[in-house]
């Protein structure tokens, strides 16, 4: 089967900014699909494009086997999108608007459906300024799968929510790649991604710079696991980073952190350094690296780097 | 259609739902409506002749106010942004909330009227000429509402905006204040606002000659609607992000203004800024010929004397248009039948032996049973300053040369004893109607005058006369050979007025009113 979504060489600049330098990416059907960033990274850019939100300046988007550029309407029609923080007039109620975004579709999905399940049953004829906030992004999700999209498309769909309210939404996503629904999700929580994407795409400044699984992201840093010690007196870094294995060590006073290469190497050095200086060893952690390492590892200002 | 039926169904409901909506779209309507009946209740029937201006007044909130706001607000808070996902057309959009707010202004509309029903306000003369004008009014002022949700980058700036456009039109635009109450620069600005063809085209169907009356204004509201319409759908922005300053095609503004413009100018072109007189008000009086207006329209009169006019009561009046006078016992007194006479045609002289006038026949009974329930002399309806109350310094002069060319101001002196009584009247009626300064002091004058020139008695019977067929006689509202500058325009109000004064100086006459 073809994908999903097409991406190719998508350019775009405004304000005299280019927002989008030359992304490309494909998302197979059925699959999540994350693309993370730091913000101002060009996510939110991309998805406006592809939901004809935004006018492209160059490049090829392909959406649902559709020119997107050219038939913008009709891939409205088949996919679902819920932005970021969308919010309705306060006086309508979560039955009106998706008997009313209903009508705005060929095909559409009975009000009780989605009511029952995004667990809005309770909430249906509360005005929109009742609903809490994770009662409001439910009815964003369930505006969203009003015309029974193929694709869905989330842009950071948990931001702002309770743990409580995020646990349940990321149940709804994964529910609905059982449902065979392909969805795109934009994102900054680096463990929602990890949670639910099947791949990733990391972009920066306007670029993509990886796409793999998580597993495979996280396989370029295989090796490098990171350690954080803290000691009973000051430490001195200069030694600390001559160690066997020893990269990247930041820190200050008593605390500090570094990667390895060779984690039995250093660690046994470590102690016996330790041991002659009489310095104690108050906390030591060593870890296997991280999506967040790998995230940060990347989009890290050149500079800094 | 779906979509668009849905839509419009919610709006309308939503809007139901907004208690601030409510407020403005109604009850802001029925203030006015109330303020106005308050202001005029002195007028025969009650808001007939405001009708234009509380309609209008309506629409301006709604479509001004209530329009930009809702659409501003949607679109600060991201609801035009998420239509936008939707394959909906933005335009389909735009165009249910569009009608919704017809609606929404139609319902105040009818409440409006039918307030105004309950009042005591006679149906308007063309309920499908109102029909269509409302709609010409509504669309144009809904252009303009939707230029005003492009302009405006936030709710704030809705509400500023409005006041920039509505406040000018309620006051020197013609929608609040009569026209005929401003001055002539004023009259010429008004003519660069829809807000006076608003008013003129409905007037014209309540209580005109339909549309025969308020084609230009038609036009007029239809060219303004048009441009707003087109530069509204132009400048149409979904996004709060886009700011008005950023954006291009800020040249579609052009056309809006343009269309008020060139209606300005066409109005100035085809001399219709000084307001329009109607055809009732004498010809000859205008036209300044030294000629009373003998043949226009005789006084009633009829050869076999009766005892009593009020013997007459219930036979039908035959000067056609006579209208009961106002409220109170009066309102019973239906002027006596008059048996008709041939015209008279100017040069041959009236047949002899000369009819005797009805008001000779009035009764003390008929004095006591007009209504004495009068606006105060200290208000603005019908003000007449006291007997030793001196005018300002400076109108004084303007007062002295009015005294003193009285006796000599040929409507008053030539033609008989009625007709030269009641033209005398309007020489107070007319400043009162236009709110001229000397308003106050010219009442005085006729009263003084007329006290010198006809014995108490009769001058009593006459005003009484008046009083009670204030229908009859030709109104002179052109009061320049007196140098009194400006005409009011309408003539039922400068008949109302004279009613009014006829009654204070009744009253007078006959010790009501101590002097």
């Amino acid at each position: 089967m073809s994908a999903k979504v097409l991406v190719r060489d998508l350019q775009k600049r405004y304000a005299g900014v280019d927002a989008v330098r030359g992304v490309s990416f494909a998302i197979e059907p059925g699959e999540i699909f994350g693309l993370l960033g730091p913000n101002g990274a060009g996510k939110t850019t991309t998805v406006e494009c592809l939901v004809g939100l935004r006018e492209a300046d160059s490049g090829q988007l392909e959406v649902c086997g559709l020119d997107a550029r050219r038939h913008p309407q009709e891939v409205k029609q088949r996919i679902g999108v819920a932005l970021q923080s969308t919010s309705l007039q306060d006086q309508i109620t979560p039955r009106e608007a998706l008997k009313m975004f209903g009508a705005f579709y060929r095909q559409r999905t009975d009000p009780e459906t989605l009511l029952k399940r995004f667990s809005l049953i309770e909430k249906a004829d509360a005005r929109f300024d009742t609903l809490s906030g994770g009662q409001r992004q439910r009815l964003a999700l369930a505006l969203a799968f009003v015309n029974q999209p193929e694709l869905v498309m989330l842009d950071e769909p948990t931001t702002g929510l309770d743990p409580q309210s995020r646990r349940e939404l990321h149940d709804d996503i994964v529910q609905m790649k059982q449902d065979g629904c392909t969805v795109l999700l934009t994102t900054h929580y680096l463990e929602e991604a990890e949670r639910l994407c099947d791949r990733i795409a990391i972009i920066n400044h306007g670029r993509i710079v990886a796409t793999g699984t998580p597993r495979e992201l996280m396989a370029q840093r295989r090796g490098a696991q990171s350690v954080r010690l803290v000691t009973g007196r000051p430490l001195d870094l200069a030694r600390l980073a001559q160690l066997p294995a020893v990269q990247d060590v930041a820190g200050k006073d008593n605390e500090a952190t570094f990667h390895t290469t060779g984690a039995t190497a250093t660690l046994g050095a470590l102690t016996q350094w330790l041991g002659t200086e009489k310095n104690e060893i108050i906390d030591l952690q060593v870890r296997a690296a991280s999506l967040e390492d790998v995230f940060i590892e990347l989009t890290r200002d050149p500079e800094k780097r | 259609m779906n979509a668009l039926l849905q839509h419009l169904g919610i709006s309308l409901r939503l809007h139901l739902r907004n208690k601030m909506a409510l407020l403005y779209g109604y009850l802001f309507p029925l203030i006015f409506l109330v303020a106005f009946a308050v202001l005029y209740r002195h007028e025969r029937i009650p808001l007939l002749r405001h009708m234009g201006e509380l309609l209008t007044v309506a629409v301006l909130g709604g479509a001004c106010f209530g329009l930009p706001t809702t659409l501003v607000s949607e679109r600060e808070r991201g609801v035009w942004r998420r239509y936008r996902l939707t394959p909906i057309p933005t335009w389909a959009v735009v165009a249910s909330t569009a009608i919704a707010r017809y609606l929404i202004v139609l319902s105040a509309g009818l409440l409006q009227l039918g307030l105004a029903l309950a009042i005591g306000m006679t149906f308007p003369k063309h309920p499908f000429d109102l029909f269509v004008a409302f709609t010409f009014v509504a669309f144009a002022f809904i252009g303009l509402g939707l230029v005003i949700a492009a302009l405006a980058d936030n709710v704030p700036a809705v509400q500023a905006l409005g006041q920039c456009i509505f406040l000018p039109m309620l006051i020197i635009g013609g929608v609040a204040v009569q026209l005929a109450a401003l001055p002539l620069w004023a009259q010429h600005v008004s003519a660069f606002f829809p807000g006076r063809y608003a008013v003129e085209a409905l007037q014209a169907t309540v209580s005109g000659a339909g549309f025969g009356g308020a084609r230009f204004s038609l036009l007029a509201l239809a060219l303004s609607g048009i441009a707003g319409c087109v530069a509204g759908a132009k400048l149409f922005r979904w996004d709060a992000q886009q700011r008005f300053s950023a954006r291009s095609g800020k040249a579609w503004l052009v056309p809006v203004f343009g269309a008020w413009l060139a209606v300005g100018l066409l109005a100035e072109w085809r001399g219709r800024i000084a307001i329009p007189v109607d055809r009732e008000v004498a010809p000859v009086a205008r036209a300044k010929v030294k000629v009373p207006p003998v043949a226009v329209a005789p006084e009633p009169v009829r050869s076999p004397p009766i005892e009593s006019p009020s013997a007459m009561v219930g036979a039908s009046a035959s000067t056609g248009t006579v209208m009961p006078p106002p409220a109170g016992p009066v309102a019973v007194m239906t002027p006596p039948a008059v048996t008709p006479v041939e015209p008279v045609v100017p040069g041959r002289p009236l047949t002899p032996p000369p009819p005797d006038p009805l008001w000779m026949h009035i009764t003390k009974k008929e004095i006591d049973a007009l209504d004495y329930n009068l606006p105060p002399d200290h208000g603005i309806v019908s003000p007449m300053a006291g007997r030793d109350e001196e005018a300002e310094d400076y109108m004084r002069d303007q007062v002295e040369s009015i005294r003193s060319k009285l006796p000599f101001w040929p409507p008053g002196t030539d033609g008989d004893d009625l007709r030269c009584v009641r033209n005398l009247l309007y020489v107070a009626a007319v400043p009162d109607a236009i709110q001229l300064p000397v308003e106050r002091y010219l009442p005085r004058v006729v009263f003084e005058y007329l006290i010198d020139t006809y014995p108490r008695e009769k001058l009593t019977k006459i005003l009484t006369w008046i009083a009670m067929t204030p229908e009859q006689g030709m109104v002179i509202d052109d009061l320049s050979d007196l140098g009194v500058e400006g005409t009011a325009g309408d003539p039922m109000v400068v008949r109302e007025r004279a009613y009014l004064y006829a009654i204070k100086f009744v009253a007078r006459l006959t010790g009501r009113v101590e002097e």
